[in-house]
């Protein structure tokens, strides 16, 4: 059994007028301890909303489906008393932005200690003891504890963030954009943190980002998702060279990589709304290997091979077929995938 | 017709072909004092955010400038459009030198240099329809001439960064298109008014992976067809391998190694450079080089290290590197106009 697993997660939101927006449509993923898992995909593809949910933090307007287990337990389900329990506990998150969004008159020791003595983990001379060592676990001295956040550099109030997420001892961090506003050498910095972190404390890491050469460097596995949905699920690896979703592919191929000599391809238009039902695949006005019935059946998230999923009618053609539509259209895209935009509304 | 006429300046005889030079550029900021401070009569501190840089930029190439927050290429860029005044040294833009113009005589001459900003979601005014916005420019410099004029003009800037057909894309408002779209919108309004050189600072770093490369194709090809000049200033050093043609690393107000940008990737030589490329997560998982992270974070520019400024972070500086501020020069085994500002290199 996984140490988290997330079944069928769907997230509404009500919109003006009776209408709902599908943010998050039936997300499954699990992972174990000492684990590290990506969710990537562009903005507004519903990957914080993803988290969002499992932290039971979405707003009122919004109606959560779906199960999240931590270990074994069902969190969601007794509604908010039943997840006050589990989080900053079993699960904790650190916020996108998280390092502006300390309290600037506090002192950055006090607001280590203040989440673990309203959740009983300490209090008094412990609790200060125990923030100073988190502190230190995070690579800032405890007595730099007694500074305020504005005497701090972004890489350390980013250090701050995580220890506070770390306050109450979770087993589950979900980290969402955590080293987008930063230098590289800090991002650097960071991430090895966290791969550290996860290593020592056998704690699940969750790296929510649109970049991903960060989740090729960190994560063993990850979630690629469109328009609400996770289109591809497995190994980075197979991810990079064996991509079965051409969405996965074009992202890859739109990034440039330091030592890469092919030309990076935007892929055109833009996601779709997600305020009204999407008939067919979500990508298909993007895609540029679509058959004709990517416009009427939506594609299954059918396994691929071992803990490699996706949801493309292209992997029910032959192979050789297949890479050949692929490469074919990838030859004669370039023209249109220059047009930017797209037309896109 | 230059904008040098205009200001009744004529252009060297012997004019270089360099569309921009800068020479031994230093800006410096005054440090606010305290009460303490001034009635202790303590010296007034400087900032030394530019601290003698030269480079120079032709017509038709793109110049990448590139270095952590901090490094001084914002500061670069504000100096060359006299934003901030540099404390010494100066700026040529096509053989005038600009660095003690009066604001009134500069005003034509900055049709010549354009910006493009960071963030199009903060730099569009929403109430402005896109016409609006790209027909200010040219009521600002008084070009343009009639209504009619201005309207194509503005259609063929729209057509020019690839919004097409123009007509769908003038009368909308900034929410109603994409971040792409909008970065679109900006540079289509700096096109208008003609520039010789752009000046773009992280001009997709706030854009969705799946749209960057088509932004970066387009400022490509207006310098390989529209014969300007960019200077595009990024942390994304990827990026700059990508597009650029040739790369300047800044660190703490210098250049520290420049060159062309392949070379400078392949075989830099300058310490910071290398630990800089090597913490560039690379898109292959298979490609986990391990990172040489260097500790702290840049020291800040009022005390400037002695010596080379680099010395108290290089992995590899010797006694000498704490008196020797080393000059940018040419390291051995090393192809044409390569320069690296290290003893050791």
């Amino acid at each position: 059994m996984s140490l988290l697993e997330v079944r069928e997660l769907h997230v509404w939101f009500d919109l003006q007028e009776g209408r709902e927006l599908h943010a998050v449509q039936g997300v499954s993923f699990g992972l174990d301890a000492g684990e590290r898992f990506g969710l990537v995909g562009e903005s507004g593809c519903g990957k914080t909303t993803t988290i969002l949910g499992l932290m039971g933090l979405l707003p009122p307007t919004a109606s959560v489906a779906g199960e999240v287990l931590v270990g074994g337990e069902s969190i969601l389900a007794g509604g908010e008393s039943s997840v006050r329990s589990h989080r900053w506990n079993d699960i904790a998150m650190i916020f996108q932005g998280a390092m502006n969004a300390l309290n600037p008159v506090k002192k950055v020791l006090w607001q280590i200690v203040e989440p673990m003595e309203l959740h009983g983990i300490a209090d008094g001379t412990q609790a200060r003891r125990m923030a100073g060592d988190l502190l230190e676990m995070v690579g800032i001295p405890a007595s730099a504890g007694e500074r305020y956040p504005h005497e701090f550099s972004g890489g350390m109030r980013q250090r701050a963030a995580i220890a506070m997420a770390l306050a109450c001892q979770p087993k589950i961090l979900l980290a969402d954009e955590p080293t987008t506003a930063l230098d590289v050498m800090v991002q650097a910095q960071i991430l090895e943190l966290l791969v550290g972190l996860s290593n020592d404390l056998g704690l699940a890491l969750v790296l929510v980002t649109h970049d991903l050469p960060v989740v090729a460097q960190v994560c063993e596995r990850a979630a690629v998702m469109y328009a609400g949905e996770i289109v591809e699920e497995g190994p980075t690896e197979a991810l990079y060279h064996a991509p079965r979703h051409p969405y996965t592919r074009l992202l890859f191929a739109a990034t440039p990589d330091l030592y890469g000599d092919e030309a990076v391809v935007s892929i055109p238009g833009a996601p779709p709304r997600l305020d009204r039902a999407i008939e067919g695949c979500a990508f298909r006005p993007r895609c540029d290997s679509s058959l004709d019935r990517c416009e009427s059946e939506h594609p299954e998230f059918r396994a691929m091979g071992a803990g490699h999923r996706a949801a493309c009618h292209l992997n029910d053609l032959p192979g050789e077929e297949r890479a050949a539509r692929e490469g074919a259209r990838r030859a004669g895209s370039a023209a249109p995938a220059a047009t930017p935009g797209g037309g896109a509304p | 017709m230059s904008g040098l006429e205009e200001i009744g300046l004529e252009p060297r005889a012997s004019a270089p072909a360099a569309l921009l030079e800068v020479e031994d550029l230093k800006t410096h900021y005054p440090v606010r004092r305290g009460v303490t401070e001034r009635l202790m009569r303590r010296p007034r501190r400087l900032v030394h955010a530019v601290d003698g840089i030269s480079f120079s930029l032709a017509r038709g190439e793109m110049v990448a400038l590139v270095g952590e927050s901090g490094c001084g290429k914002t500061t670069t860029a504000q100096t060359i459009l006299r934003m901030v005044d540099p404390t010494s040294g100066a700026i040529r833009l096509n053989g005038t030198d600009t660095t003690r113009l009066s604001q009134r005589r500069l005003r034509p001459l900055r049709r010549r240099l354009q910006m493009i900003y960071q963030d199009p979601y903060e730099s569009l005014d929403p109430r402005f329809r896109v016409r609006q916005t790209i027909e200010e420019p040219m009521l600002v410099h008084g070009i343009g001439g009639s209504r009619k004029e201005r309207h194509d003009r503005t259609l063929e800037a729209l057509e020019r960064v690839e919004l097409s057909p123009a007509e769908l894309y003038v009368d909308r408002y900034p929410h109603e298109l994409s971040g792409g779209q909008r970065q679109r919108v900006a540079i289509a309004t700096s096109l208008v008014l003609d520039p010789d050189l752009l000046l773009a600072d992280e001009p997709v770093s706030m854009l969705d992976v799946s749209v960057r490369a088509g932004v970066l194709s387009l400022l490509d090809g207006l310098r390989r067809d529209g014969n300007m000049g960019i200077l595009m200033i990024t942390h994304d050093l990827s990026t700059a391998a990508h597009f650029a043609d040739r790369i300047a690393v800044m660190y703490l107000g210098r250049i520290v190694e420049h060159g062309p940008a392949k070379e400078v990737v392949r075989d830099p030589r300058h310490p910071y450079t290398r630990a800089l490329l090597s913490v560039v997560p690379k898109r292959d998982p298979r490609d986990r080089s391990s990172p040489q992270i260097l500790k702290g974070e840049t020291p800040n520019p009022i005390d400037v290290p002695s010596g080379c400024r680099f010395h108290p972070r290089c992995p590899i500086a010797e006694e000498r590197c704490t008196r020797e501020d080393p000059r940018l020069r040419r390291p051995p085994a090393t192809g044409d106009g390569h320069e690296v500002a290290c003893l050791l290199a």
